[in-house]
């Protein structure tokens, strides 16, 4: 008698080849997402709006129908799919400058409007597609290929602090920032995204999952020291935990 | 104005004919963000699509506006958005992709004076942006220009059918003067056939592989693959649904060509000329894209001289020149912005010309 | 035949309202017609006006430089209107609102204390642009008081309708004013 203790989930495509960089947590969130598409029996009911950035391949990876949304525009792209279809479960899939960037006026307003849709930001401090250039969550003094001596004050300014803003927004149901860096913070994370997917399907508005993510290849660190750095620069910054969950109040 | 109308003469504003009917023709979702000269439209829509249990979402701006069309649109719906000029820039890039990705976008752009903020009046400026398109690669859009607020509506239904048809972005090109008039307009029930979206469209990938629309193609030789595809298509579309009205032009020394609301007065211009026994002819494109070149081409033979009228520094002359070829001259009367010039204006102008 | 109406007046006096029922009218006698609205980026107490063009042919332009019968509710409407009135044409001018005053000997004069006829017969001023498409009825022959009456009906909102049987008088005491009398 054997027992099965792990299986590639359904949602996930069985032949494709794995194109994030080695040691990236895209992979580990993808595949989370992945589970609980699974697990809430979501797979054949799914319309997923991907972003730009390395975000964009998700559709390489999950059985999910897709449209990619220009760069910046997913939220906007998945209010258009859940107001068109509104028995559709909906979320996106984008990065940090994607979402708070580039999409940030898209991306608020989608919370203030209470979209019943998902969000899943993965946040690694840089743009990755392109070769690591600041983004709106380098954190103070790091060092990037448009800060080539750290982020400072004078030039750049603040980070953007994405799961608290998403919290403020009326409209938010479910706000978390998650990381990726170890077991335990992997299972809360998965929990979260649960948690952003159920809001939606209660109809309660907007769920938001910000996770902390390793870029081993633009920080130029090994993975190890990479999920080093998002403990000891990271998270002193961006703290991790539920910051909006009307389901609690 | 909330009514939705049938079978009867109506006076509307174009801006309310085109709205009424979208909603006739079973828009589903509307998108939109103000802007004169064409705010009524979202303004009707608010209300109307509310009333009927329909999609309808106030945008945070025009990019929003495009791409919530978009993610509509790739479920199949019949969705659209309306704006003007400046705010019809925003949307640029969702064009682009909305092209590439092949979605049955409706596009209502009003236009108002540019460039920049310009002004509200009316003016056909935006003639190059719709046809020749502000976004990024080959791509076109259907463009369909009406004259009079029954067009308004007649030309919604149609872009509706042919942006579904074609799967492609289809913009119905006015302008202030005709989103700002009153006309009688009679509303027919939507006169084209549903087209069959399950073949495409993104529902949730219950019992087949999952879809995947997307403008993406990392390797080059996908996007050669891809660009010839798409191209067939416009091939097609060239064939099969140019339309324009003509006028007079069996026995013409002088052929007026002009488009939308300032076609009305070339028109009246036209018969003027003949009254004082100049051979003089219309052709009004109502699709400047695709573009009657071809008939153009062929009137070349025959005719002595071309003359465009348009209410921008000279647009539509372009493609009139391209069409005629260097066999007769073509020339441009024009007005920069505002109302077209008067047909006695335009008279004298012609007698000047030729 | 093609006739060019405007009615000019500031914000509030019911101009564009006024054209909407008389263009409104035309549509109903199954004239060809066109309304063409001043607008800009106005305020609140601007002027205002709106072009209402009839035929029995294709329209073409639908905001002429000059126009047959021009209705002045005020005097800055008076003072831009006046000398766009076409020769033989007609001016409609409210007295109440502005002056009694001929600048031209080739136009038709018609003076009327539109605004204090409104509120001395029907209680309120706002009656002013209805009681003055009453007069244009009969100083024109374009159009008879009894389609504008339907067209009132076409453009009344329907939770208004309580507002046309005064509408109907206004229409009436306009066409029925002794033009004479001034």
């Amino acid at each position: 008698m054997t027992t099965q203790v792990f299986k590639i989930p359904d949602s996930f495509k069985k032949d494709v080849r794995y194109t994030f960089c080695p040691g990236c947590d895209h992979g580990v969130a993808v595949r989370l997402v992945a589970e609980v598409l699974d697990e809430l029996g979501l797979t054949q009911n799914t319309i997923c709006a991907a972003s730009i950035g390395c975000s964009v391949t998700i559709y390489d990876f999950l059985n999910i129908d897709t449209i990619e949304s220009p760069h910046g525009r997913a939220m906007a792209v998945a209010t258009g799919v859940k107001r068109a279809k509104p028995d559709k479960f909906v979320f996106t899939y984008q990065g940090d400058g994607d979402f708070a960037s580039i999409g940030l006026a898209e991306s608020m307003h989608a919370a203030l409007r209470g979209e019943k849709i998902s969000a899943i930001c993965i946040n690694n401090t840089t743009y990755g597609m392109t070769g690591g250039q600041l983004g709106p969550t380098t954190i103070l003094g790091q060092v990037t290929t448009t800060s080539p001596t750290g982020r400072n004050l004078e030039y750049y300014g603040y980070p953007i602090k994405i799961a608290e803003h998403i919290a403020l927004c009326d409209g938010t149901a479910f706000s978390a920032r998650v990381s990726l860096d170890t077991v335990a913070n992997i299972k809360k994370a998965k929990q979260a995204i649960k948690k952003a997917f159920e809001v939606q399907m209660k109809g309660l508005g907007l769920g938001f999952v910000e996770i902390l993510s390793s870029c081993p290849t633009n920080w130029k660190m090994s993975p190890d020291k990479a999920h080093q750095r998002v403990r000891e620069e990271m998270m002193p910054v961006f703290n991790l935990g539920i910051y909006k969950d009307v389901t609690q109040s | 104005m909330t009514q939705c109308l049938t079978g009867k003469k109506v006076l509307m504003k174009g801006n309310y004919a085109i709205a009424n009917a979208a909603v006739l023709a079973g828009c589903e979702c509307y998108f939109g963000y103000p802007i004169t000269p064409q705010s009524e439209i979202g303004e009707f829509m608010s209300g109307k699509m509310q009333e009927l249990g329909r999609a309808y979402v106030s945008a945070e701006s025009e990019l929003a506006a495009i791409n919530m069309t978009i993610g509509a649109c790739s479920t199949g719906a019949k969705a659209m958005t309306s704006s003007s000029s400046c705010a019809v820039s925003l949307m640029q890039e969702g064009l682009s992709y909305a092209t590439s990705d092949q979605l049955p976008v409706v596009l209502v752009s009003v236009m108002r004076g540019g460039p920049g903020l310009g002004n509200i009046y009316p003016s056909q400026g935006d003639y190059f942006q719709a046809t020749k398109g502000g976004g990024n690669g080959d791509y076109h859009l259907i463009v369909l220009a009406p004259s009079t607020v029954q067009e308004c509506a007649d030309l919604t239904y149609k872009a509706f059918y042919l942006a579904h048809k074609y799967k492609n972005p289809t913009v119905l090109l006015a302008d202030g003067m005709l989103g700002q008039m009153m006309e009688p307009v009679e509303f027919k029930k939507y006169p084209y056939p549903e087209i069959d979206n399950s073949k495409w469209a993104l529902d949730g990938a219950k019992g087949r592989t999952n879809r995947v629309i997307r403008s993406y193609a990392p390797l080059a030789s996908n996007q050669c693959v891809y660009l010839e595809e798409l191209y067939k298509k416009y091939k097609l579309i060239e064939e099969n649904e140019v339309e324009w009205e003509e006028i007079g032009t069996e026995d013409a020394d002088v052929v007026l060509v002009s488009f939308g609301s300032s076609a009305r007065n070339a028109k009246i211009a036209a018969k003027l000329l003949r009254e004082k026994g100049v051979k003089a002819g219309i052709l009004r494109p109502i699709t400047l894209y695709p573009f009657p070149a071809k008939r153009l081409s062929e009137l070349a033979l025959k005719v002595k001289k071309f003359i465009t009228v348009e209410v921008n520094m000279g647009q539509m002359v372009n493609d009139v020149r391209l069409a005629v070829n260097g066999k007769v001259p073509v020339e441009l009367i024009h007005k920069p912005v505002g109302i077209p010039p008067a047909p006695v204006e335009i008279v004298k102008q012609v007698e000047e010309l030729i | 035949m093609e006739k060019v109406i405007v009615i000019a007046g500031f914000g509030g006096q019911g101009v564009l309202l006024a054209g909407e029922v008389l263009a409104n009218a035309f549509m109903l006698d199954n004239k060809n017609v066109t309304w063409y609205p001043s607008y800009g980026a106005e305020m609140r107490g601007g002027t205002v006006n709106c072009s209402v063009t009839v035929s029995d042919d294709e329209i073409g332009n639908v905001e002429s430089p000059t126009s047959d019968f021009i209705i002045v509710l005020n005097q800055a409407s008076f003072d831009k209107f006046e000398p766009l009135v076409k020769e033989g044409g007609t001016i409609i001018v409210n007295t109440s609102l502005a002056n009694k005053v001929q600048n031209r000997h080739d136009i038709n004069y018609v003076f009327a204390p539109i605004t204090r006829l409104a509120e001395e017969k029907l209680g309120s001023n706002k009656m002013s642009n209805i009681l003055s498409l009453g007069i244009l009825s009969v100083s024109s022959g374009l159009v008879s008081t009894s389609t504008l009456e339907k067209a009132l009906n076409n453009v009344i909102p329907p939770h208004r309708r309580n507002l046309i049987p005064k509408n109907v008088e206004a229409l009436k005491l306009g066409y029925e004013y002794d033009l004479l009398k001034v």
